[in-house]
């Protein structure tokens, strides 16, 4: 029999490996990297960069090799516009210790700008930070695409809502008598149709705005808010479906006026979905409290509900697109699972944070903390 | 321990002749996020084990590594106790 024998691979790997060797093949295993990687030492010098990395780049090895990472590698945010030092991906990663995913573009030598997206985390020896390794890869497709499904979304939504608009209008004619008296079999039809077509519509709103999150068109316009005020107008839109179901919808004003900027439509869209569900998923003679609190840098605002809960299992998904709780789908057919994923973007839109605390058949608190002055250039923290 | 606030002040007097107005922040990150502590906490063997990621941080702003080494060395010399208030 030939080839090589159990005793022979055990010898083998008895064999003293050179540092050569080792180094050989650690290159080799760089160089092979499907996507672009660059590593550097503690002083910020390339000492390793791929053929991917270069061929991203249009530069040649020795154009990069040795050479400080900041002077070689010119990079700008995902909007083209100028990226300070402070800010870059690499700088950040240093200051927090972690590793930094982002989207960024890079400008090749040549000044084209490549959409990239990038993943740079610390060489850590003996304990010690070392270096650093930027693996990136090229997403202009990636890019394409998600454009294209986003204009697709949005512009079937856009087409979806003007038939749907005319179904609407006739069925409210037709409900008022306009068309002649119906009876009560008919009229039982005529609010299902109306049901079913709210519900398509509340579907092309979210569909409309997940386009706009997901594509980052949203224009945010910020404003000097007063909270209160904010949460008011969301209240007084909502009392009709807290009353139909006999809820407390409970506003705790805060003793001081709290101020914060930011956009009040998109402010007001995260609040009428999250007191919206509140209202939804509360039980018959519930109560939903509203609250808003001032931080130095933030303001935080609390929906409470009496409701039914959102199961541990079902947590860690909550916010994810079309993702509906088990306990939700048993006790209500016509949600979306659409809501909370964007009340998630819109959040990180205005650079905020979005929580809760829940516990099945006691309840949910869903918090949102937005920075208190918001403007382009700031980043939560 | 050195728990003394004074320190940490020390600390940002020495950053402050290289990142200038930023030294505050910078040091406040990176107390928060490598030693999970707050600023007044900061004490000298705490100092010994930021520099390395302070070299590594400040390396990427400038690329005199003379200049990081000039002021690496100065925070070793704190940690070390051997500069003066």
């Amino acid at each position: 029999m030939g080839g090589r024998s159990v005793t022979d691979d055990i010898r083998s790997l008895q064999d003293p490996i050179t540092v050569a060797e080792v180094r050989a093949e650690s290159e080799a295993l760089f160089r092979s990297i499907g996507d672009g990687a660059i590593a550097t030492d503690e002083f910020g010098h390339i000492t390793r960069i791929n053929p991917t990395a270069l061929d991203i780049l249009e530069l040649t090895a020795e154009e990069a090799l040795g050479q400080w990472f900041p002077r070689i590698i010119h990079i700008l945010k995902s909007d083209g516009t100028a990226l300070p030092l402070i800010e870059r991906p690499i700088v950040r990663m240093f200051l927090s210790g972690q590793a930094i995913s982002e989207k960024a573009l890079y400008v090749t030598k040549n000044g084209h700008t490549v959409p990239v997206s990038i993943t740079v985390s610390p060489i850590i020896l003996d304990d010690r930070p070392v270096g650093a390794v930027q693996v990136f890869r090229d997403i202009t497709i990636e890019n394409e695409v998600d454009r294209m499904k986003s204009e697709f979304i949005s512009l079937a939504s856009h087409q979806l809502r003007t038939p749907l608009s005319t179904i609407q209008t006739y069925a409210h004619m037709m409900d008022e008598d306009y068309m002649g008296e119906m009876n009560d079999d008919q009229r039982r039809a005529l609010h299902t149709i109306l049901t079913a077509t709210n519900t398509m519509n509340e579907l092309i709103g979210m569909l409309l705005n997940i386009a706009r999150i997901e594509s980052g068109s949203i224009a945010v316009n910020s404003k000097r808010l007063n909270a209160a005020n904010v949460i008011q107008d969301v209240i007084k839109q909502l009392s009709v479906n807290a009353s139909s179901k006999n809820i407390t919808l409970k506003f705790q004003p805060p003793r001081q006026s709290v101020w914060l900027k930011a956009d009040v439509l998109i402010l007001k869209e995260i609040l009428l979905n999250l007191i919206g569900n509140a209202i939804k998923y509360t039980q018959l003679d519930g109560t939903v409290t509203i609250s808003v609190a001032g931080r130095a840098n933030y303001v935080r605002f609390t929906i409470k509900d009496t409701g039914i809960g959102i199961p541990q299992t079902a947590q860690e998904k909550i916010f994810g697109k079309f993702f509906r709780a088990q306990n939700v789908v048993r006790q209500e057919t016509t949600g979306t699972g659409l809501g909370l994923y964007v009340v998630k973007g819109l959040v990180s839109t205005l650079h905020g944070r979005v929580w809760f605390k829940s516990e099945e058949n006691k309840g949910t608190t869903f918090y949102v903390s937005l920075p208190k002055v918001y403007d382009s250039t700031d980043r939560n923290e | 321990m050195d728990r003394k606030p004074a320190f940490y002040e020390q600390v940002v007097r020495v950053t402050h002749v290289y990142l200038g107005p930023a030294a505050d922040r910078f040091i406040v990150r990176q107390v928060h996020n490598h030693l999970h502590k707050e600023p007044d906490e900061l004490s000298r063997e705490d100092l010994s084990k930021l520099i390395d990621w302070i070299r590594v941080a400040v390396s990427f702003l400038t690329d005199d590594s003379e200049l990081v080494e000039e002021y690496t060395d100065e925070l070793e010399r704190l940690a070390r106790g051997e500069t003066k208030v």
